[in-house]
């Protein structure tokens, strides 16, 4: 088992003739994901290394029951893209886009919370459920395994390329993971920390979560109050970077989009101590997160592989 | 996100029907003449920055002559790291109550979210948590304008009536039309005067541009200053410079920001493998030279005019280059970058350290051309962190 993604996700691709879609494209079926259709407005009866194109989200669903959207357009189309596809009845979207204005991040979140859609995104790198076999993104890029083994550990990070190092560590300590998700680095997302670990807590192979995350938001204050309330009670290792910027000028932005301070929000420090309070093992080094592991799971899952 | 100066967003207010003050642009004190004092005026320093009031950036005069004084004493002051270049001279309102309000968009859920009062002079977010029946706070549907009634309404509640009510329900409607109309990320008015004339005026405006709707504000071009947000001062010479490296070219991302001294430079990426790489650094101790965070891809192009960057500094004494595995960035690409700008420099390696943690696509060519070149290189089988220490532990034995 794992959380979004599985042996029944039947994906489409929003914007699959562009030239970074195709190379997803590449990288996905090289590396066993199936991808049963592609949506381009005006390209419908092409292919794109075998998979049909449609011009219309409606017309995939109607012949190949797709449940779930890869959405790779540029962001003056992300929105009515995001639109579409929630219209047809996809509950599950992943959106990589990058620089999508506010304004219309904001309606697409709110259409996806009244359809009861999941998003994840914008601006992330996808997520990946090693066992399975199934990636939504350009996570893993031309080598998935390099990083991403099965194993038992949820992976959510708020960075692209540290989903990546992070599954890496996991697997270096000896162990591998459920699904690793990107949640991507914009203040505006359709599913956070808190989102992923309410999933997390249903999915029995997963034994623990581990958590990379950035200065701004309160996606780690809010993660904490959620453990307070016993939403989640398996072990979080967590690592806040970015500490070093809690002594520049405020309202500096370091890093993504959403990693902006403002007064005492958003401070790596509080952040660490909310989830410190509230049971998370909260590591000082990143590389920490290899012992830490060790102990915390080392017993759970009986060793390393 | 970009903030525009205080006689931009003026000028659109008025362009849209929201009633302020008149208002000049003054360079040089001898511009202020008696057309611009037929009433007594203000003068605000004219520089993308809250808070001006408390800076003593905001200053009165009755008289020509006391304008022109008050405007020297202006461009002669840098507030909060900018330099003051020019002076908004406006005509002084008759003021009789101060009120406040703002348009921002929530993070917590997700909407834009009006924030009002009819308290004037004090600080919103201590007023809320001290006297929250004096605010109004009011989501509003995305898909949505602000209809009147929803302005009425909020007006109401804060205790407004008669012709106040009609004219601010009037001005938050055009408010709000502004707001989504210019793909705003804050519009904020303070104070929005009732004057003794009964009028509803803003007084001072705050208006900050999303970025990243500016293709489809081209009414805009020019006025918002891009990314301006991610700086506490004006850009550097150097900043500026790596600002063209960077538009040079599209692929990938390079972003430079300069340390106050230090000797190492940094170059890491992506958004979160550069924190934890600059944190790697200064929690042993070690000073970083700059902040540099790249990806996406960059070309060799690209690689090489950074890297000959962050070497130009003046006190740099080493090189740290670390990513996370990367999913798309190309070690090698990256690799003949950096070893084409360090020889053109004729960097002395035994003397300057450079320590690279490079690991992803196609790092086998890029470890090549990294050792070939007689770098440090290390992959994947050693941390970011443990990296860090070895870079720390060669800078030691340098002066």
């Amino acid at each position: 088992m794992a959380i979004l993604i599985d042996q029944n996700t039947r994906m489409v691709i929003q914007g699959i003739t562009g030239r970074e879609a195709q190379m997803v494209v590449d990288h996905t079926l090289a590396y066993g994901t199936r991808i049963y259709a592609g949506v381009t407005p005006g390209k419908g009866g092409q292919n794109v290394l075998g998979v049909p194109v449609y011009d219309t989200v409606w017309e995939a669903v109607k012949k190949q029951n797709v449940n779930a959207s890869l959405v790779v357009v540029p962001p003056a189309f992300a929105l009515d893209a995001v639109l579409e596809a929630i219209e047809n009845g996809i509950k599950l979207i992943v959106v990589t886009t990058e620089n999508i204005p506010q304004l219309d991040s904001v309606k697409m979140l709110y259409t996806a919370r009244k359809n009861n859609v999941v998003i994840i995104g914008p601006n992330t790198v996808g997520m990946i459920n090693p066992k399975d076999k199934v990636k939504m993104g350009s996570i893993g890029g031309d080598r998935p395994e390099r990083c991403f083994v099965p194993g038992n550990v949820g992976v959510i990070s708020r960075s692209g390329g540290m989903t990546a190092e992070t599954s890496w560590m996991v697997k270096r300590a000896g162990f591998g993971v459920t699904t690793s998700v990107g949640i991507g680095g914009d203040s505006f997302i359709g599913s956070t920390i808190k989102d992923l670990l309410a999933l997390f807590e249903e999915d029995e192979e997963t034994k623990a979560v581990v958590t990379f995350s950035e200065p701004g938001t309160s996606f780690e204050e809010d993660a904490a109050q959620f453990l307070k309330e016993g939403g989640f009670t398996k072990p979080l290792i967590s690592y806040v970077a970015g500490r070093f910027t809690e002594s520049m000028p405020e309202g500096t932005v370091f890093g993504h989009a959403g990693a902006m301070i403002s007064g005492n929000a958003g401070r790596p420090s509080l952040k660490m101590k909310a989830l410190h309070e509230s049971g998370a093992h909260v590591i000082d080094r990143y590389d920490d997160m290899i012992s830490v592991l060790k102990t915390v799971l080392g017993e759970k899952v009986g060793g390393v592989k | 996100m970009g903030r525009m100066l205080e006689n931009a967003s003026k000028k659109l207010l008025k362009e849209n029907g929201i009633p302020a003050p008149n208002h000049w642009v003054i360079h040089k004190s001898d511009e202020i003449q008696a057309l611009h004092l037929e009433k007594p005026c203000v003068l605000k320093a004219l520089v993308p920055v809250g808070k001006r009031g408390k800076a003593g950036a905001i200053k009165f005069a009755d008289s020509v002559q006391e304008a022109q004084e008050k405007t020297d004493e202006l461009l002669k002051m840098t507030v909060r790291n900018y330099e003051v270049k020019s002076v908004l001279l406006e005509e002084k309102l008759e003021i009789d109550e101060e009120w406040y309000v703002s348009i921002t968009i929530d993070p917590q859920k997700q909407m834009p979210v009006i924030i009002a009062t009819t308290e004037g002079g004090v600080e919103v977010e201590d007023l809320v948590k001290e006297a929250p029946e004096k605010v109004v706070i009011y989501h509003v549907e995305p898909f949505s304008k602000l209809y009147s009634y929803q302005a009425k309404e909020i007006w109401s509640k804060l205790g407004v009536t008669g012709k106040p009510l009609i004219q601010a329900t009037s001005v938050l409607c055009g408010l709000y039309d502004i707001f989504l109309k210019y793909d705003c990320y804050i519009l904020e008015i303070n104070p929005l005067v009732l004057t003794r004339g009964e009028q509803v005026m803003a007084a001072a405006s705050v208006m900050g541009v999303d970025d990243s709707a500016l293709f489809r504000q081209p009414e805009l071009s020019g006025q918002v200053e891009s990314g301006s947000e991610r700086s506490w001062r004006p850009l550097t010479e150097l900043e500026k410079a790596m600002v063209r490296v960077n538009d040079a070219d599209y692929r990938g991302t390079a972003r430079y920001t300069e340390m106050d001294g230090g000797s190492i430079g940094f170059m890491c990426g992506g958004g979160g493998g550069s924190l934890l790489s600059f944190d790697a650094l200064t929690f042993l101790g070690a000073q970083p030279a700059n902040y540099t965070e790249t990806g996406g891809n960059p070309s060799e192009e690209k690689v090489y005019g950074l890297t000959k960057g962050i070497l130009s500094k003046e006190g740099v004494k080493g090189l740290f280059v670390a990513h996370n595995i990367t999913n798309n960035t190309q070690i090698d690409v990256m690799a003949k970058g950096i070893v084409k700008a360090v020889q053109e420099l004729g960097v002395n390696l035994d003397e300057f350290p450079i320590v690279v943690r490079e690991a992803g696509v196609n790092d086998e060519e890029g470890k090549r051309v990294f050792e070939g070149a007689g770098i440090t290189y290390y992959g994947e089988e050693v941390t970011i962190e443990q990296a860090a220490a070895e870079m720390v532990k060669k800078m030691e034995g340098v002066n």
